[in-house]
Parts: structure tokens; sequence; C-alpha cells
């Protein structure tokens, strides 16, 4: 196995647009990774936005699991760096997204984390985009790959996915070239139909989803020149790179936008890629897996035990995987926030089968995923296993019930 | 290291070479700029005054110019910060100058809290506060270190003197331990020319100098700081929102566990309004 891991994650990117998903043609150069990679084709994360997806990520842990902390990463967790930092691995983060900002305590245990919570940003542009990550990255190698031969494991995380959806002109011209809309146009529309939910207009939708991808083929480019950075400080020989992303996004598949606290698809099924240089030929993995099994991943690459506090599972060797169900959780959110009375959702998935729970109105969905991949069929109730997947979650519910 | 204990030899060499490196940048600097080009960027705070004084002191040494200092009123400061940057200059013989957003005090009658209509303001902090995600914006209360304050008061008052001064470099007392984000930071950094923001050059001396070795160099060459330090307060801001981490003096606390600016106000700030802009709040 290669020597130094990255992990690159990517805010609110859904599965099914990249074209190793079987989306079109927004993504020719992770699309292209495949080749070296082994591609999970059922993978999911802990929970449908940010502050429920990267505790699994980062932590192997489910949002709730130390209760309702709004976002901020209790003493309990046990991030990747700190247990990689007993193995003299050493470890950087680069990201901005305030949710995993220092603020909210994700910068215990690495050697150099980097958030730019204090750099200027913009209204349409709220974060460090991909470019500069890259950028931050390549200066972060330029200064310590010198000093010393120990592995790394570096994390970093683009944003320029996630709404407000303001592609440049060049990426929209990719998607399509016919759509004539101004940035402060696309501006609007964020304030106005995305922050709303408001999916009445189809045609609406449609534009916004092309402003999405537009996005999405900025974000592929990126991940293009970060593949060249690696060349360049002759690291793409000696480096796996896990890609995958917090959650989805909806586009009105459910009647909403952005990332709500929903349990569909399109929002906690992601695409997961291990790149690895030595592979000869793709491999392309079936099983049902979850995003909290990538810190075990990384133990396992760099020969380190994972920390017992951890409830994912290696996913390599992949002949020594155990499949077993997913689940994920989050708090009820509608529209900007978490809803004030922190009701709770769920889901869990084994075989084809899905189930939901959402406290609000104490309601259960189940979709059987390979007759009805679109979760449009709810068939709670109708099938003989509702009651063996619900036993599944009712104890996740009545962990804060007393 | 406790001010009492006197240091090691090794420990005073190594002192030492910190601040040759620095000089070494320092002299750099007049090979390259003007010194009345030159502005040393002084709070009064633990960092920039330890620049002025190593600036001084090479100064000295190869007969250099000292350049101007000028210092920021964000409105709401710390009157023992303003008695030590009297006092000091007087002693040092600094030419100080102040730089501060007048527009923006006067709207608020000079009142902390006070509301600022925003049409009230002069056009370029209008166009401010648009260009950082407050288009249409009607009215703020007056803080120093809120989002707004913090650009307002400390990015807007610097651009603007710099500007009216035509002053090209400025000189910052930053440190690479300072927080994470600083981690990145060149001593020599050109920025180029944004939109309401000239193009500049920041000279950085004291980058490689830690918390803890910034106090020994205090103590040993027995460098004057403002009192607040020996009260507890580790990292100084504007008075309001600046909360003392410990009773224990700044040098006693537990520098290399414990966040240097767990006082201050800006990080909660910037990581709020981010949030807003994605949409969240």
């Amino acid at each position: 196995m290669a020597k130094n891991v990255i992990l690159l994650t990517i805010d609110a990117l859904r599965k099914d647009v990249l074209g190793c998903y079987g989306g079109g043609g927004e993504t020719p150069f992770l699309d292209s990774l495949q080749n070296r990679s082994i591609k999970f084709t059922k993978a999911y994360s802990g929970g449908p936005y940010t502050q429920a997806g990267f505790p699994g990520i980062l932590s192997s842990s489910y949002y709730l699991d130390f209760g309702k902390t709004k976002g901020r990463c209790p003493p309990g967790r046990v991030l990747i760096p700190e247990i990689l930092k007993k193995g003299g691995i050493r470890t950087a983060a680069l990201h901005s997204n305030a949710y995993i900002s220092s603020f909210f305590g994700w910068n215990r245990g690495w050697d150099h984390f980097y958030d730019s919570m204090e750099e200027q940003v913009s209204e349409r542009v709220p974060y460090i985009r991909a470019g500069e990550i890259n950028r931050k990255v390549a200066e972060w190698f330029k200064r310590t790959l010198p000093n010393g031969g120990e592995p790394f494991f570096l994390w970093m995380h683009y944003m320029d996915v996630h709404e407000p959806y303001v592609p440049e002109a060049e990426y929209l011209e990719k998607v399509d070239p016919s759509l004539k809309i101004s940035q402060e146009e696309m501006f609007q529309l964020f304030k106005n139909v995305v922050l709303k939910r408001d999916v009445s207009s189809k045609e609406t939708v449609a534009i916004l989803k092309k402003l999405y991808l537009a996005q999405v083929v900025e974000v592929d480019t990126a991940v293009a020149g970060f593949f060249r950075i690696l060349e360049s400080f002759g690291l793409d020989k000696n480096t796996t790179v896990i890609i995958t992303a917090d959650h989805g996004e909806e586009f009105g598949e459910h009647g909403g936008l952005s990332h709500d606290g929903k349990m569909y698809e399109e929002l906690v099924s992601v695409p997961l890629l291990i790149y690895d240089p030595d592979l000869s030929q793709p491999v392309v993995w079936e099983k049902i897996v979850s995003t909290l099994d990538i810190p075990p991943t990384i133990t396992e690459i760099f020969n380190l035990p994972p920390s017992p506090a951890w409830q994912g599972q290696s996913l390599l060797p992949l002949g020594k995987y155990a499949e077993r169900g997913v689940c994920g959780e989050a708090i009820d959110k509608h529209g900007a926030r978490e809803l004030g009375d922190e009701k709770e959702v769920h889901y869990y998935r084994e075989g084809d089968l899905k189930i939901h729970y959402r406290e609000t109105d104490d309601s259960w969905q189940l979709y059987n995923l390979m007759e009805d991949p679109g979760e449009k069929n709810n068939i709670y109730g109708k099938d003989t296993t509702s009651e063996y997947l619900m036993k599944k979650i009712i104890p996740r519910i009545k962990r804060f019930k007393g | 290291m406790s001010k009492q204990e006197s240091l090691s030899q090794e420990r005073v060499r190594e002192l030492e070479n910190y601040i040759h490196i620095s000089k070494n940048i320092i002299r750099e600097a007049y090979r390259q700029f003007d010194p009345k080009d030159i502005r040393l960027v002084w709070s009064g705070h633990k960092d920039s005054t330890l620049t002025l004084w190593i600036w001084k002191e090479t100064c000295r040494e190869y007969g250099f110019t000292l350049p101007k200092a000028v210092t920021l009123d964000e409105g709401d400061p710390f009157q023992e910060v303003e008695d030590f940057l009297a006092r000091i200059s007087r002693e040092w013989k600094i030419d100080l100058e102040v730089a501060k957003n007048e527009d923006v005090l006067k709207a608020c009658n000079y009142t902390l809290n006070a509301d600022v209509e925003v049409k009230s303001l002069n056009k370029r902090n209008q166009e401010e506060l648009a260009r950082i995600g407050f288009e249409g914006l009607e009215r703020f209360p007056f803080e120093a270190e809120s989002f707004i304050g913090n650009h307002l008061m400390k990015s807007v008052a610097l651009n603007t003197y710099l500007e009216e001064n035509n002053v090209k470099i400025i000189v910052q007392g930053l440190r690479w331990d300072e927080q994470p984000v600083r981690s990145d930071d060149p001593y020599f950094e050109e920025v180029e020319a944004q939109p309401l923001q000239p193009a500049q050059v920041r000279i950085r001396p004291i980058l490689h100098i830690s918390e803890r070795s910034l106090w020994d160099i205090y103590h040993h060459y027995k460098l004057p700081h403002v009192s607040l330090y020996a009260e507890g307060y580790r990292s100084l801001g504007v008075k309001t929102t600046t909360k003392k981490m410990s009773d224990l003096p700044a040098w006693e606390q537990d520098l290399e566990n414990t966040a240097e600016r767990a006082g201050r106000r800006q990080d909660k700030e910037a990581a709020m309004a981010r949030l807003r802009a994605l949409g969240y709040m």
C-alpha cells in the first residue's frame, strides 16, 4: 500500500452527477480516476448536511452520539489526527466550511489546521475557492516535505459545489451554452428560490440544477489541478486519495431544495472512491458501506490500530469487510436552520430496503430501492420486514428519551 | 519560564538568534524600500511592541531612520493601552499617527452599541458594507469587533489612512503560532490591488517568534508592556469584547496547550457570517 493518505471531501456533491456514477459529462477528470480506484456504489453518509455528515467522516461517530450539541465537536469524539499522531503521522487539514471550523472545535489534534475563517470572502462566493485550497496545500507540501520522510495524512475539503449557485461563465458554458443568465440573476435565484425552498416552478429548479452542475464542472477542474500538484511534488506514485462527499443536494425530488433534515438518496447516498496508484485495474464494490468506515480505513492503510471508540470498520482489505446495515441521523430542519425543538430524523438501509423515521410527525417510510430508487412509493406497513427494520432504529431514537 | 527565574545560557543564545533573524529581515527591508514609504502598525499590544523594539534596535545598530508608526483607533480602547502608547512613543521617540474611521464613529455619536444608519454613512463605507455581503442593510449596532465593525474600523480605517498618506509598505507584528490561519504567512508579502484596497507590501519580522519566546524576550531584555498582560489578559483586542482567560499573568498560563486568542471575539463572528452567507441563518 501507498505511503501517504489524502482525504478529499466535496461539500454537497451528489453521487449521481458524476459520470462514473451514471451522470452526464461534467466530471471527466473524476471519472478518469476510476481506472485506478475502488469505486463504492452504495456508500452512505451518517447524515444529510455538514454537521451530521462530518462526525462520521472524521471521527467514525454519529451526529447525535454525544447529545444534541448544535454542531460543536464534543470532547468524546476521537478525530483521525488524534490517532495518527500516536503513529508519527503528520496531519494537516485545509478547508473553508464554518461548520467544521476551529470555532466548532474541529481543529483538535491536527498539526496544521486552516479553516479560512479570517479571510475576506464575498456574498456570492462565501468561502475560499477550491483553486485557492489547492494553492495552500501546495504551500504546505513545499514547507513540510523537505523536513523528513515521515508519511502524512492530509484532509482537504472543497466548498465550491455548495449554494449560492453562482458559477463562472466558463463552467456554465460547458453545461448549457444556451443558458444566458447574469451572476446577479443567479444570486437573486438563490435568495428568492433556494432560500425559500420554492419548488413551484419546474423550469426554475431545472436552471438551478444547471448552475449547480456548472459548479460541479469547476470542482472537477480543481481536482485535476490538485492531481497535477501531487505529480509536481512527486507524490502521485505513493499517495492514496480517498474522495467522498459529506452529503448530496436536493432539486425538488422530495419537495425541497438544498439539504434539509431528510434522509432520501439524493442527500445521503454519496460518491466514494479510493484512488490507489498501485491498482492496475478498476475495482467496483457493491456492498453497502458507510462514511463512518473512512477513519478505520485510514489507520489500516498506515498499519495503525483504529480507535476503539470508532464505529465503522476498515474498507480494506475488501475481502474482510463484513457487510451490515447502515444508518444515519440528524436534527429535522426545514429551510435554513435546525428546528428549535430538535426533533430527530433517522434512516436505516439493509439489502434493498431503506426505512426512514421522522420524529416531528412520528412517521415511518419504507422503500424498496431496487424497485423504487427514487423513494416515491412508501411501502411501510405493507411489507412484513417493516418491524425488523424499525427495531434497528428504535434504540437509536430512545437514546435521549430516558 | 516565569519572570523570576533566569534563563539558561543556551536559551538566551536561542532568543538572540530569533532577534538576529528579525533584524536581517528588517535590513532586507531597508535594502528594498525607503523608510518614508513604510509604516509600522503598532497597536501597543505585545507583538507589535516587540516588532517596534527590534526595528528600533536595528536602526540604532545600522544607522537607519526609524519609519513612522500608525495605530488604529477602533472606538473601543482600553485606557491602559492608550496610556502605554502615549508613554512609549514619548520614551522611544516614535512618530505615531492615528488611523480611524471617523465617519462611522460620528454616525453612532461615538457610542458603543448605538445604531448606525447605513444611509448616513459616506459612500466608501456603504460600498465596503456591500463588499462584505451586507448590501441592502439599513442599520447595525456599533461594535468594534463584530464582523462589520472589524471590517470598517480595522481594514477600512487602515486602508484609507494608507491611501491618503500614499503608504504602500506596512510592518505587521504577526506570529506563526498565534493562530493556525497565520501559519502560512511569509515575511514579505506583496498583496495585489483589489477593489477598495490598494496594492501593498506587508513585512512581518517576528513571524518565527513563539508566544513563549516572546515573553522570554520581554523579561530578559526588560521590555515594557501593557499592564493588562500581568493581570491575565493573553491576547488583546478592543475593550468590550476581550476577556481575561485567567488571573495568572499571560506568561504563566499554559501557553503550549491552550489557545492564545481564546478570549477574543472575531473567530465566532467570522464563522457566523459565513454560515449566514451559505443560507444557514
